[in-house]
């Protein structure tokens, strides 16, 4: 069975409009091959749960560089709601150490700080992808 | 790995969307699965409005397709869309950037949007974009819309998917008025000129409507409408010409797919060789047939490889049923096999045969041979067609 | 053997391979100019003197000897009583001017009392009306210092201010300062932090603002054309000129078509740049816009005035070239920055704090980026001679190099329709993104270095980073308690009539709509109702975004 390319979602939550880092990690996603969809900034959550759902998605890849990061927890528990929880969180931008460990406790797969590589990014969305999708099967 | 299990194709064909999606996904994948979702949605087509919107990049299509839905909503239709992008041919990564243009529309529950990559599908549409339309239809949507990139052959290919074929033509075109109409005017039901607040909209309207006036066609003649998103002028207009357009399941050509499915079971039923092999019905629709067989010790040639022969009548098989499904007869003028990859005693293989072009008389087929167990590519049949004036008798009181 | 063949011969003994490099706009640099590079024509063609046509060496005659640049620092967090605090903190310290920076709530055009309460006053200052302006700018002589509000359309928080003023007694003529995130164009593009209302919608308020401001608060600028956006989404330091100006030719041409005089609005044009620590591409760049910017005024618009061809920045150090490793490095980083804008001839300067990378700055970070500037000022005398860099042969051609870029991209632009255009087709959208993704590439393989991160590195322990306390939560309770308490207080009737005026306004094309803005804002309505009226009627904004 073909196995089809990682499916990540990019995407803002919260008020912070600058979207250069997320452009380009989306672009870059896409020239490691995998399939990206992309939403402009200001995403209620609950509107990224559905379009998580309706576009079976692997992983999240949420860009914060104000301090929007500090809702992503509400994020998680919105997926767990759903029912999607094997979908694996990531986010990227200006994180401060304090709050770093407080998103890996409440269930962040993993964050990246600016300076992080690009190639770093692609083989962490890479793994993450087949995570979830490990655990899909586990799950249904 | 399969995540969608008959339960959950179950539950999609009720409309669960969460299974709806996990559906999709066993579609675009191929294998087990996907014959799964195929035979149990075949049986439910047709109630569905198909809307295939087509057009140049940056014409507007993504608003376009977002206003539409949100009149739809107000009249109380449950929406799915169905967003296309190119997969870049060199790394086969995509980015799907249709649904960021609509908006609102997202978190409407009536609304469900997918985006498709297509995945090196040489139309610019994707393999699974017929199939991801077909469960949409079966699962209860109203309304289907189809968006895709008007480039390459991807207008032509919309015929095959939709009912009513929505052309988006940006105005300040000028002399580009002309090139559109390669192949598209052919296949559009209604031309729409987006941006209708700009001063060149009018210009591009009327050069529009001159350049269909002019055209000498038995085929119905399109529409031409225009449409200002922000100002949402000419929308209401719009949304009640496609509301009031009686066709449904065109796509599968008059009666359905529940036709062409019904017929194309007898046919194989009473074919003789078909029996032979042990050659069986995955799923049926018009122009568009799924085969299946399982490679036995009766196939294999002296190289212990499953013989070229039975390759060919598998494909023959299935361009047979794809181009007999119409309920006239064809026939296979030329036929021309290529094969990838050779196949060992057990393995399944899938045959999907789908249309290329019909005419009148002539038709052109493709049929894609692959094996079950890891969707890797066995071989390709084409094969031309000859279309008679009668009727296919299959047998009524056959055992299905 | 010539001087110069003698010493093309030694140099390659000594570097060997090829020798160009290239800026980050694309221009070979070569590693040593001559007179044979810059065109050697007489002085006074070639070059000219500053504060004469096209202004090349300055827009004034006597540049920072007469005045020096405005010491803008960039102040918002919290509530209203902290701005005012930090806000006087900066005058004590040498700030001459002003800037407010709301809350991303404000910006976003909503009310406290509308949002998650987590990101309330976190990078900027809550203000939701005019008694919170009251209170910010409580003991600031407005009618003495220049306040730039970080406000894109509709300049809520300029209409609060006047609203002030006049309570205060302080005629409206006597308010200066600058409407910082007018440019709706350069949001859609690449900020869309910062606009409320969709892009054609934006565009007749700013129409509207720019004639009332110049007919009632002639001081003012209401026009701030924005490169800084597009050059921190990535846009090279050339593609952030020229879409620049090209923003500024549709302005200025949207002002004509509304019947204003070029001699009328020209002279309240400004514009606000990011400066990177590319030294000397910077100090070109400035100096190659100043010289486009002149001659557009001049011929395209035909203005007559010279106070209407001259080309006013304000310049902000790039906080995209800041890192978070090693922190205190970015002190270097945003000095050379300043430099660049100082050599470059602009008129305001903001220097970022070297936590910038961080959180909104500490009151420490905010010392050292004002204390930057006194010290290039006052002990580096940067200031005492007149563009210093002028007539250096690499400079001067450097600059004619950016001069031919710009005006090549403008061309493209101007063949695509103009830059709305040009922005609606997502044109300019793709060239920014090629160049970030082109920029990060190079980055990642070590072709361009960036200290700290991919090179000499250190180990670091993230415990040690700094961060700003984030807004006391019992403080904002009580922040929002007053809200409550004003929207109370206020005259239901009248802001009821206030904001039907507004919203019909904006369905009338004739009528201004700021007018109405500043009327509603008067009698006690809020940002998030105002934003939220024209949001109705002009639209809600979507980015155009293009990957």
């Amino acid at each position: 069975m073909a196995e089809r390319p990682p499916r990540v979602i990019v995407t803002k939550i919260g008020f912070d409009g600058h979207d250069r880092g997320s452009r380009v990690i989306a672009a870059c996603l896409r020239d490691a091959g995998m399939e990206v969809i992309y939403t402009p900034p200001w995403q209620e959550i609950p509107t990224v749960v559905k379009l998580t759902m309706e576009e079976d998605a692997d992983v999240i890849g949420i860009s914060s560089l104000a301090t929007d990061h500090l809702i992503v927890p509400k994020l998680l528990s919105a997926l767990r709601e759903a029912g999607m929880s094997d979908v694996q969180v990531i986010v990227g931008g200006i994180v401060p150490a304090k709050d770093e460990t407080m998103l890996l406790a409440s269930g962040v797969a993993q964050v990246f700080h600016p300076g992080a590589s690009l190639d770093d990014v692609v083989v962490s969305v890479r793994a993450l992808s087949e995570k979830r999708r490990s655990m899909q099967g586990a799950s249904t | 790995m399969n995540t969608v299990s008959n339960m959950s194709i179950q539950k999609a064909l009720g409309g669960d969307r969460r299974s709806i999606a996990l559906a999709i996904s066993a579609l675009e994948n191929g294998g087990e699965m996907a014959y799964e979702v195929r035979r149990a949605i075949a049986a439910s087509q047709g109630r569905a409005h198909v809307i295939g919107v087509t057009g140049p990049p940056g014409g507007g299509k993504s608003t376009l397709v977002s206003v539409l839905i949100k009149g739809l909503r107000k009249k109380g239709k449950t929406v799915a869309v169905v967003a296309i992008d190119p997969s870049s041919p060199f790394t086969g990564g995509a980015v799907l950037g249709d649904r960021i243009r609509m908006g609102e529309r997202q978190s409407d529950d009536g609304v469900f949007i997918r985006s498709l990559a297509s995945r090196g599908h040489l139309g610019g549409l994707s393999m699974a974009a017929g199939d991801v339309i077909d469960l949409f239809d079966a699962s209860g949507f109203d309304v289907v819309i189809v968006e895709t990139v008007g480039a390459g052959q991807s207008e032509v290919e919309i015929t095959r998917f939709a009912d009513t074929r929505v052309v988006v033509c940006p105005p300040g075109l000028g002399d580009d008025v002309q090139a559109i109409k390669a192949g598209v005017l052919e296949i559009a039901d209604i031309f729409v000129v987006t941006k209708a607040d700009l001063p060149d909209a009018r210009k591009t309207e009327s050069e529009l409507l001159a350049m269909l006036t002019l055209r000498r066609s038995q085929a119905a003649t399109p529409a031409v409408k225009s449409v200002s998103a922000p100002s949402e002028e000419g929308t209401d207009a719009l949304v009640d010409w496609l509301d009031a357009r009686s066709e449904r399941g065109r796509r599968h050509a008059a009666g359905g797919a529940k036709t062409a499915y019904s017929l194309v079971s007898r046919c194989i039923a009473g074919d003789n060789m078909a029996q032979l092999l042990g050659i069986e019905l995955v799923a049926a629709s018009m122009g568009s047939t799924t085969l299946r067989m399982k490679v036995m010790r009766k196939h294999m040639n002296f190289n212990d490889r499953c013989h070229g022969g039975a390759l060919f009548a598998l494909g023959d098989m299935a361009l047979g049923l794809a181009c007999n499904s119409y309920g006239k007869i064809a026939t296979l003028v030329d036929g021309q096999l290529s094969i990838s990859t050779a196949v060992e005693e057990g393995e399944w293989l899938v045959a999907h045969a789908y249309e290329v072009s019909r005419s009148r008389k002539i038709g052109s087929y493709q049929v894609k041979i692959t094996r079950a167990r890891d969707g890797e590519h066995i071989a390709m049949l084409h094969g031309t067609v000859y279309v008679l004036d009668k009727s296919v008798e299959a047998p009524v009181n056959v055992k299905l | 053997m010539s001087d110069h063949a003698r010493w093309e011969a030694e140099f390659a003994k000594g570097v060997v391979g090829n020798t160009t490099t290239y800026n980050r706009s694309g221009i070979g640099i070569k590693p040593l100019y001559t007179p044979q590079d810059h065109n050697g024509a007489p002085f006074e063609e070639s070059l000219g003197y500053p504060g004469q046509y096209p202004y090349t060496r300055g827009i004034y005659s006597t540049m920072y000897r007469g005045r020096s640049w405005s010491q803008r620092q960039l102040v918002g967090l919290g509530v209203p009583e902290d701005y005012n605090l930090r806000v006087k903190e900066m005058l004590d310290l040498g700030a001459s001017a002003l800037s407010l920076i709301p809350c991303n709530s404000v910006f976003r055009g909503y009310d406290a009392d509308d949002v998650p309460s987590e990101l309330l006053g976190t990078c900027g200052t809550v203000i939701n009306h005019v008694e919170d302006m009251r209170v910010a700018l409580d003991g600031v002589p407005i009618g003495d210092l220049s306040t730039a509000m970080n406000d894109p359309s509709p300049f809520t928080l300029l209409a609060f201010e006047l609203a002030v003023a006049k309570r205060r007694g302080v005629p409206w003529t006597k308010i200066t300062g600058t409407s910082n995130q007018s440019d709706c164009i350069s949001h859609f593009v690449a900020n869309h932090m910062f606009f409320r209302l969709a892009l054609q919608g934006a565009r007749r308020v700013i129409v509207d603002h720019i004639s009332f401001v110049n007919k009632h608060v002639p001081g003012w600028n209401p026009l701030s054309i924005v490169g800084q956006h597009m050059q921190q989404a990535g846009a090279t330091p050339a593609e952030a000129m020229a879409f620049t100006l090209c923003s500024g030719i549709q302005y200025a041409e949207d002002c004509i078509a509304a019947g204003m005089d070029p001699d009328q609005f020209l002279p309240r044009f400004t514009f606000f740049f990011d400066v990177s620590v590319s030294f000397f591409e910077e100090v070109a760049k400035f100096r190659a816009g100043r010289r486009i910017w002149a001659k557009l005024c001049r011929e395209r618009f035909g203005a007559k005035d010279p106070r209407s061809w001259r080309f006013k920045f304000h310049g902000q150090t790039s906080g995209v070239d800041l890192t978070r490793q090693q922190p205190l490095n970015n002190v270097a980083r945003v000095t050379t920055q300043a430099m660049a804008g100082i050599f470059g001839g602009l008129q305001s300067l903001h220097t970022d704090g070297y936590d910038e990378v961080f959180s909104t700055p500490t009151a420490e970070a905010a010392r050292i980026a004002v204390a930057t500037q006194n010290i290039l000022r006052e002990e580096a005398h940067l200031t005492d001679v007149i563009d210093p860099l002028g007539g250096s042969y690499y400079v001067e051609s450097l600059t004619n190099d950016m001069e031919t870029k710009i005006n090549a991209i403008i061309s493209m632009i101007e063949e695509a329709g103009g830059m709305y255009q040009a922005v609606e087709k997502g044109i300019v959208q793709r060239m920014i993104g090629e160049s970030a993704l082109a920029f990060q590439k190079k980055v990642d393989a070590g072709e361009q270095t960036i200290v700290g991160v991919n090179a000499y590195q250190v180990e670091e322990d993230p415990a040690t980073y700094p961060s700003l306390e984030y807004p006391d939560a019992a403080r904002m309770q009580s922040y929002l308690g007053r809200l409550a308490d004003f929207k109370k207080s206020r005259s239901s009737a009248d802001v009821d009539k206030a904001i039907s005026a507004l919203a019909k306004s904006a369905n009338t094309p004739k009528s201004n709509v700021f007018e109405h803005v500043v009327a509603a804002a008067e009698v006690g309505a809020t940002h998030g109702e105002i934003c939220g009226t024209l949001r109705k009627e002009l639209g809600f904004g979507q980015p155009l975004t293009v990957v």
